[in-house]
């Protein structure tokens, strides 16, 4: 048996009444990759994302994290073995105070386990807050919050629980340009490894849905593209934006 | 000497710095302070009796919110854990003439299994259908009470029960220091980080999962604390009243503890046992006027909920004490820059 992959999956499907989400999808994906999704609308990214953490459960199909099947797992199982994700429509806590949000992903196990040494849960979610970069507003409720610190404080949950393999659904979405940029370069921070504070990062691997093709080139190495639940282009960033398949299934039929 | 002033001195820092300086603090120390010196004003058996029976539903409201306000698993069935603490206690009193500071925790531990039973089934339910389901528990609970008429004594109940103790008196401070110290550790609970993550199950379950907790657990937890509590107050009053019969099972005692919470102020547990203070004592009051006195019940809490959605405490508090806009810690409504961090409040 040759190298373990990080993350394999392989025939994935799932089908919601009459669509057909996702498609026999497989790939399979390296420890120190940062891959991209794209794809136009409804091509099933997230539906692909939300079947890795087990929020949805596939037709059929396999997926082994680390060597560990993880298909039929509950959710919290699956991000207690390293696994991380943000929502696309963000879902925080809207009555809670923001450091509260946070403490809930630093109370799960794989959290304690790994912050034995953090005598305080709070401070341990403080140091999320400030590499997420809205640790000012750590007291307000989350309801207060602009749409764009909504995605920071996403990415802040999902960093908590010091992840392994880090799925982020459009993180740019709803960000300024110049905001973009930050979310960008605290991606590439991250995934460099080290720590912070008290947080430990331990240089996920990360999945990043978006639509933002231009920041997203800068960040990832390879890129996958689907359309209509089917992988219809796999390669670096390169290959990807000159596949005919691509720009067919992105500007329709004739359109270059 | 030197260690006893040192804690003396300690306690006076506490209240003189913690304490005296919110006016719900305040409140909240001279309704213990009350409670606990009222027998020195009057010993009256009438009114120690109203208040021994307003000290237990306290404890079912509480026990309610952590379930229903915190978690926000809608429990319309909270009559359930009251029951079945009662006819535990009961029961055990009678068959094994266990005494009541056993057979009490022994109805609470009852109560646990009863919210393990009906917990289990029901964690997959959200909402109205939760709701309707817990609704349909204590009434299947009765009929089986119905049937089973030579143990449960049907409609009669099981009476016959000993004493909560010798007289009115100790009945009285017996039932008191239990709430108080029930309500505060419940307060505790949802003061902790367990009550973070109760507060994120109401808020968004897909989310707390996604964080890695495993909310089957927690929600069970919510479940079997609640019960534990509910029990409780439910074997204080099948010994207080010397009889567990069906009523403790009934819809309208369900409901009467959603009426009571909310009317407080739900996801607060100082809310329900406040309000409970102030409506039990007034069904009581309206006595005077029996024909009207289920409709001027009515109307005061129509009322005080159609202009205190929030419930009545929290509307109360808000209107005392603003939060700073800086710090987020809470001072009196009179002062003009926080006491923390003296941000000017406005």
């Amino acid at each position: 048996m040759g190298v373990q992959p990080f993350l394999e999956i392989e025939g994935l499907s799932k089908r919601f009444g009459g669509l057909q989400a996702v498609d026999n999808v497989g790939f399979s994906m390296g420890r120190n990759e940062i891959l991209g999704m794209i794809g136009p609308n409804g091509a099933g990214k997230t539906t692909v994302l939300r079947l890795i953490t087990g929020i949805l459960k596939p037709d059929s199909g396999g997926i082994h994290f680390k060597g560990k099947k993880i298909v039929g797992r509950k959710t919290w199982n699956i991000v207690n073995l390293g696994i991380a994700c943000t929502f696309q429509n963000m879902r925080p806590f809207r009555r809670l105070p923001i450091i509260a949000n946070v403490m809930v992903s630093c109370l799960s196990p794989r959290a304690m386990k790994r912050g034995e040494w953090v005598k305080r849960v709070e401070a341990k979610a403080m140091d999320a807050l400030e590499f997420a970069g809205i640790s000012d507003m750590a007291l307000e409720k989350a309801s207060t919050l602009s749409q764009g610190d909504l995605k920071r404080l996403e990415v802040a949950r999902a960093i908590a629980t010091e992840p392994e393999l880090l799925l982020l659904d459009e993180p740019f979405g709803g960000l300024s340009p110049a905001e973009t940029d930050l979310m960008a370069k605290s991606m590439k921070r991250l995934h460099k490894g080290g720590r912070f504070g008290r947080l430990h990062s331990e240089g996920p691997a990360m999945i990043i849905v978006e639509h933002k093709l231009q920041q997203l080139m800068k960040i990832v190495n390879r890129i996958i593209v689907l359309n209509f639940g089917i992988i219809i282009a796999d390669g670096t960033p390169e290959e990807v934006v000159n596949n005919p398949q691509v720009i067919e299934a992105y500007l329709g039929q004739g359109g270059t | 000497m030197g260690i006893l002033g040192f804690y003396l001195r300690k306690l006076f820092n506490i209240v003189k710095r913690e304490m005296l300086v919110l006016p719900s603090r305040i409140v909240v120390g001279l309704f213990f302070l009350v409670l606990l010196l009222l027998p020195v004003v009057t010993q009256d058996p009438y009114v120690l009796r109203i208040l021994v029976l307003t000290s237990i539903f306290a404890i079912l409201a509480a026990s309610w919110d952590l379930l229903s306000g915190f978690t926000g698993q809608m429990n319309f069935g909270h009559a359930l854990f009251f029951g079945v603490g009662a006819y535990t206690a009961a029961l055990l009193n009678l068959h094994a003439h266990i005494p009541p500071w056993g057979s009490i925790p022994l109805g609470g531990l009852g109560a646990v299994l009863a919210g393990l039973i009906i917990g289990i089934p029901c964690l997959r339910l959200r909402g109205t259908y939760l709701a309707l389901t817990t609704l349909a528990f204590p009434i299947i609970l009765m009929g089986i009470v119905f049937a089973f008429s030579n143990i449960t004594g049907g409609e009669l109940g099981v009476s016959g029960l000993s004493r909560l103790s010798g007289s009115r008196l100790s009945d009285y401070y017996i039932t008191v220091v239990v709430m108080l110290g029930l309500c505060t550790i419940m307060w505790k609970i949802t003061d902790s980080n367990t009550g973070i993550i109760f507060h994120a199950i109401r808020e968004d379950e897909v989310a707390v999962r996604a964080a890695g907790i495993n909310t089957t657990r927690y929600k069970l937890l919510a479940f079997c604390l609640s019960g534990f509590f509910a029990g409780i107050s439910g074997g204080l009053y099948a010994h207080f009243m010397r009889i567990a019969g069906p009523s403790t099972l009934e819809v309208s005692m369900s409901f009467t503890v959603v009426i009571w919470a909310i009317f407080g102020g739900i996801v607060t547990i100082y809310g329900p046992v406040g309000a409970v203070f102030i409506l039990f004592p007034l069904l009581e009051f309206f006595r005077f006027w029996p024909e009207y006195r289920m409709l001027m019940f009515a109307v005061i809490v129509l009322l005080t909920l159609l202009y205190m959605p929030d419930g009545l405490f929290p509307w109360l508090r808000d209107k005392v004490e603003t939060e700073c806009p800086r710090c987020k810690i809470r001072n009196v409504a009179t002062r003009k820059t926080c006491r923390v961090c003296t941000a000017p409040l406005d």
